[in-house]
């Protein structure tokens, strides 16, 4: 009889992965060297009310050299955003204001600040250090039709986040996050993140972000389009000075 | 009313008392039933009227912006500046503490501030306070940062440096009392040792009711002992007091299982019992006992006549059946115009209250005389063989009185006629800080901050048009010059303030840029530049989401609603002469709604003072077959309503929505001792009392249950004690009515009898 039982159980054991081995999978997912994007960001209050911009990204290293661009609405048209993370450091982060004709440093000194107004704060925007969370299975449930495993990752001791805990749902098939719950500090659910993905050249790139501040019901949506990757751009690129030429 | 209907009441009361006081038990049992069902509703502001214009836009103010009404803690220790090490680290505590609870939107304090610098070409917007204890460097450079920012410095440090300000901004349509206690629960836990002080409209509204409930209770049981003393004294029977009492409170159980019957039914909130109803049990004892007074006193002098308790019980009923009915009725009638009155919760009132008036007359016609005819009565007790102190008195009284009745009548008139010129005098006002003794810790709370902080009182100035266009921030400030220009106002904030500070950080913290910048781009910038590193939700309490509306926030110390309707006719003024752009301004705050409330509630109060003097003179002329009793019927009461407001314009009193409203009910409470007068009157002249007597027949007949009616009445005057104004009045208009009403009767209504007994005998 034991036997038996042991035969039925044995697959699950041979195939059973721990949430470290889960995060570190989804961390090794094959990214793009570089990629440009049009985005579109809306954000929505608690009453409904949007506000809409058109943004053109370009950016390299998993984003971490990036510079964005508003083209429109109007009023924001030619404003340009360049951020450099460095590691030890503080980033480096430059704002061009042409109305001023300045360009202007800025610095956030909250990791959960908000990224240019939106519901994404910089700490969202960074991929997160394999080693800073401890990791654990919660268990498996389909969503958005796909089969995931649900993930939880706390930040340690040691690390500085503006979260307590992030319980995530994995793709089993590619690893792929397709949705995401962040709770404060307090333990109340303060984020929820919906994503969606696409193929573009053997890559996995974001196709939307929907990210939800449950606390002040305000809500982000993120939708890219025009995507290429590995087009090539340089370093050098990265500049100050590129800030004020709008891409055409 | 009808002799069959009459007789059966009384056959009822007489022939089957124990049947009938059993059955009034059970009745007043089923309906007190009710009483579970009755909901206190104590927030003050629900019972403002949500249709003003005013508190229209005071609620779209809210919805839009979030609760503009904020509660203050201040704390320190005198003779230490503020800005150190120990206050920053409580500040700290009290601040996130007060954040968690489920009541509080924001915290404004030193540490949940931002601060914008502008550090070598760089905007850094972090916070003021990083951390709960901080080295003496930080606590310089905050203290340093506060003083170049003199605005920002204000909203946070006293005048005098020593005291430290924690703005709470609850939820909008929070329960204030709730916030209040919880706050103060807070505060005491992490504040021991500091002097704190508390303000604000929540921490105001939230504190007045728990007050009501402290003092209501121990005035009123103070105030019925009082009137037992009162009665035992004069009745000098125990069981007799005894009798008035059950009536007063089976009456008021009635009423109150009413109201709960009502709110079970219908579940209407018209029939909650709010701040407003708090003076309905106090005047339905009056009322109760006043029904009460009348019959035994009339008993025990029939007792002394007949020596026969259940003739004289008999006899008393048989007279005063419709005196006391058309009481009631005519009382009733009065309460319910409240029906038209523009609150909610004083159209149950009126409802409310008129059924225990009814009730409170079904106890006196079946259940009192059942109870009085059941007693064995000793025909040699003083309270039967002998007169009272006040019967004594009424008849001296009477005599001076009708001996002179001309010179009565017209010193009577001559008084009225001052009361009149005292009218003029009266203020329309209503003033927060009035309504608290001086020397009680709210009041005492309130001038403080209005003193050392920013005051207590805030106003705002919705101004619609483009944000970001230079040329509406500019309007905005010229508008807040103005404001600031005033001494009441300490200071004001729009997001223009924000814009100018921008501008000077943008500009490596020139002093010469925090103006507003001259361009649209360049201010969508500066908000650009803002939102790269602050909360979206910085500014959603000074401009909407789309940048189309702005508010002006005016901070201010506590002012009458009198001096606020000079200081907005001021604004509107200025705006009308000096603003030229499109930009839509409307005013608004609970100082603004007050005023415009306590106007509708006085203009309420007047028409229905003036609906229930008309349909006291109809009842009484339709029951009397004859419109001069009904002039007469209300002679004594116009006499008491001009009076009451004359003394007021004499002695200072405002006329407040309080005040009015307390007013009108004057009438329900002074209607009484002129129908029984008349109906005394009525009664003698058709039984062969002689036209020459007829008048000390009457004034000795009804003066001592009308002075002893309004003597026990006005025990409820206790509440003069109380340490909250709107209480203390009721108290003095409860001595007030009493006195002149019963005075007024006997004296202007018995000589203008006596004058014209000729036109009125037999009539």
């Amino acid at each position: 009889m034991v036997k038996h039982v042991m035969m039925w159980l044995l697959p699950l054991f041979i195939t059973a992965q721990t949430g470290e081995e889960i995060a570190k999978l989804v961390d090794e997912r094959k990214t793009p060297k570089d990629m440009i994007v049009d985005l579109t960001m809306v954000l929505t209050n608690k009453k409904g009310k949007t506000r809409s911009s058109v943004l053109h990204s370009v950016s390299k290293d998993g984003g971490k050299k990036q510079m964005i661009w508003f083209l429109s609405p109007k009023d924001d048209k030619g404003v340009a955003f360049l951020k450099i993370e460095h590691t030890g450091k503080d980033d480096e982060m430059r704002l061009w204001l042409p109305a001023f004709k300045k360009v202007r440093r800025i610095v956030s000194k909250q990791k959960g600040d908000s990224f240019m107004g939106s519901d994404l704060s910089y700490e969202d925007m960074t991929n997160r250090e394999l080693d800073e969370y401890s990791y654990k299975l919660l268990g498996q449930e389909e969503i958005q039709n796909q089969d995931c495993y649900i993930l939880e990752s706390i930040p340690k001791q040691e690390v500085k986040s503006t979260y307590s805990r992030h319980v995530t749902w994995v793709t089993k098939k590619d690893y792929n996050i397709v949705k995401e719950e962040s709770y404060d500090r307090t333990g109340r659910l303060f984020k929820t993140k919906l994503f969606k993905q696409q193929n573009i050249k053997n890559y996995t790139v974001l196709k939307e972000i929907f990210v939800e501040n449950v606390i002040k019901r305000h809500s982000t949506l993120l939708i890219f389009d025009n995507i290429e990757v590995d087009t090539g751009i340089e370093d050098s690129q990265f500049q100050e000075k590129y800030l004020k030429r709008l891409p055409k | 009313m009808n002799f069959a209907i009459k007789d059966w009441f009384i056959n009822q009361a007489l022939d089957h008392p124990k049947r009938t006081i059993l059955i009034s038990i059970l009745l007043t049992a089923f309906i007190g039933s009710g009483v579970r069902w009755v909901v206190i509703d104590d927030d003050i502001l629900k019972m403002l009227p949500e249709d003003i214009p005013s508190r229209v836009l005071w609620d779209e103010v809210q919805d839009e912006f979030g609760s503009i009404d904020i509660m203050f803690v201040t704390f320190g220790k005198q003779g230490q500046y503020a800005v150190n090490g120990e206050i920053l680290a409580a500040v700290w505590d009290v601040s996130y503490a007060l954040e968690e609870l489920p009541e509080v939107d924001e915290v404004i304090s030193i540490a949940t501030l931002n601060r914008m610098d502008s550090d070598n070409g760089m905007m850094l917007i972090s916070d003021l306070q990083a951390a709960r204890d901080l080295t003496n460097y930080d606590v310089q450079d905050i203290a340093s940062y506060l003083d170049r920012n003199p605005d920002i410095k204000t909203r946070v440090i006293s005048r005098t440096g020593e005291f430290t300000n924690i703005v709470v901004r609850p939820f909008t349509n929070g329960d204030n009392k709730q916030l209040a206690n919880k706050v103060i629960t807070v505060v005491e836990k992490y504040l021991a040792g500091f002097e704190v002080h508390y303000g604000g409209q929540p921490y105001i509204m939230g504190k007045i009711p728990e007050m009501i409930r402290d003092d209501v209770p121990i005035l009123m049981m103070a105030g019925l002992i009082i009137m037992i003393l009162i009665l035992l004294a004069n009745l000098r029977s125990i069981p007799a007091v005894g009798m008035v009492i059950s009536v007063i409170l089976f009456s008021a159980i009635g009423m109150m299982g009413f109201m709960g019957w009502v709110v079970r039914l219908t579940g209407s909130d018209r029939f909650f019992f709010t701040l407003a109803n708090v003076s309905m049990p106090i005047i339905l004892l009056t009322i109760a006992n006043s029904d009460g007074v009348h019959i035994l006193t009339k008993f025990f002098r029939e007792m002394r006549n007949r020596k026969d308790a259940r003739k004289s019980i008999r006899t008393t009923m048989n007279a005063l059946m419709l005196p006391i009915f058309l009481t009631s009725l005519t009382t009733a009638a009065a309460f319910s115009m409240l029906l038209t009155a523009p609150i909610k919760p004083l159209t149950g009132y009126g409802v409310t209250i008129s059924f225990g008036i009814a009730w409170a007359w079904f106890l006196s016609s079946t259940y009192l005389p059942a109870i009085i005819s059941l007693k064995k009565w000793k025909m040699d007790s003083k309270a039967v063989t002998h007169a009272s102190f006040l019967e004594r008195v009424i008849h001296r009284f009477g005599k001076q009185i009708l001996r002179h009745p001309k010179r009565v009548l017209v010193t009577g008139l001559v008084i009225v006629l001052i009361g009149v010129i005292g009218i003029f005098m009266v203020e329309v006002e209503v003033n927060f800080v009035a309504f608290f003794k001086p020397g009680n810790p709210i009041r005492e709370s309130i001038e403080f901050i209005d003193r050392e902080m920013t005051g207590t009182m805030n106003m705002v100035v919705r101004t619609k048009g483009d944000m970001k266009n230079p040329e509406t921030l500019n309007n905005m400030l010229a508008i807040q010059e103005y404001m600031e220009q005033d001494s009441e106002v300490t200071t004001t904030i729009s997001i223009a303030d924000i814009v100018k500070q921008m501008h000077r950080v943008v500009m490596d913290d020139d002093p010469a840029y925090e103006v507003i910048p001259d361009s649209v781009g360049k201010v969508n910038n500066l908000f650009t530049l803002y939102s790269m590193s602050g909360d979206p939700d910085d500014f959603s309490s000074l401009v909407d989401y789309e940048y189309r509306t702005g508010i002006i926030t005016t901070m201010m110390r506590t002012v009458s609603t009198n001096r606020i309707a000079d200081f907005v006719r001021g604004i509107e003024l200025f705006i009308d002469e000096n603003i030229e752009a499109d930009l839509n301004t409307d005013i608004t705050g609970l100082l603004v709604i007050m005023r415009d409330f306590a106007h509708l509630m006085i203009q309420s109060s007047f028409t229905s003072m003036g609906a229930s003097l008309f349909i006291i003179f109809v009842i009484t002329w339709i029951f009397y077959k004859s419109g001069r009793w009904g002039i007469l019927s209300i002679i004594p009461l116009t006499a008491a309503i001009i009076l009451n407001f004359g003394l007021m314009g004499f002695f200072g009193v405002d006329l407040s929505h309080v005040t009015a409203i307390l007013s009108s009910l004057i009438i329900g409470v002074g209607v009484d001792f002129a129908i029984h007068y008349i109906a005394q009157f009525r009664n003698f002249s058709r039984n062969g009392v002689s036209k020459e007597s007829i008048s000390r027949e009457v004034v000795d007949d009804v003066g001592y249950p009308i002075l002893l009616d309004a003597g026990s009445n006005m025990a409820f005057g206790a509440l003069i004690f109380s340490t909250f104004l709107p209480l203390q009045y009721i108290g003095g208009l409860m001595v007030f009515a009493m006195v002149s009403c019963s005075i007024g009767t006997l004296t202007l209504l018995a000589s203008m009898m006596e004058i014209f007994k000729n036109n009125l005998y037999k009539t």
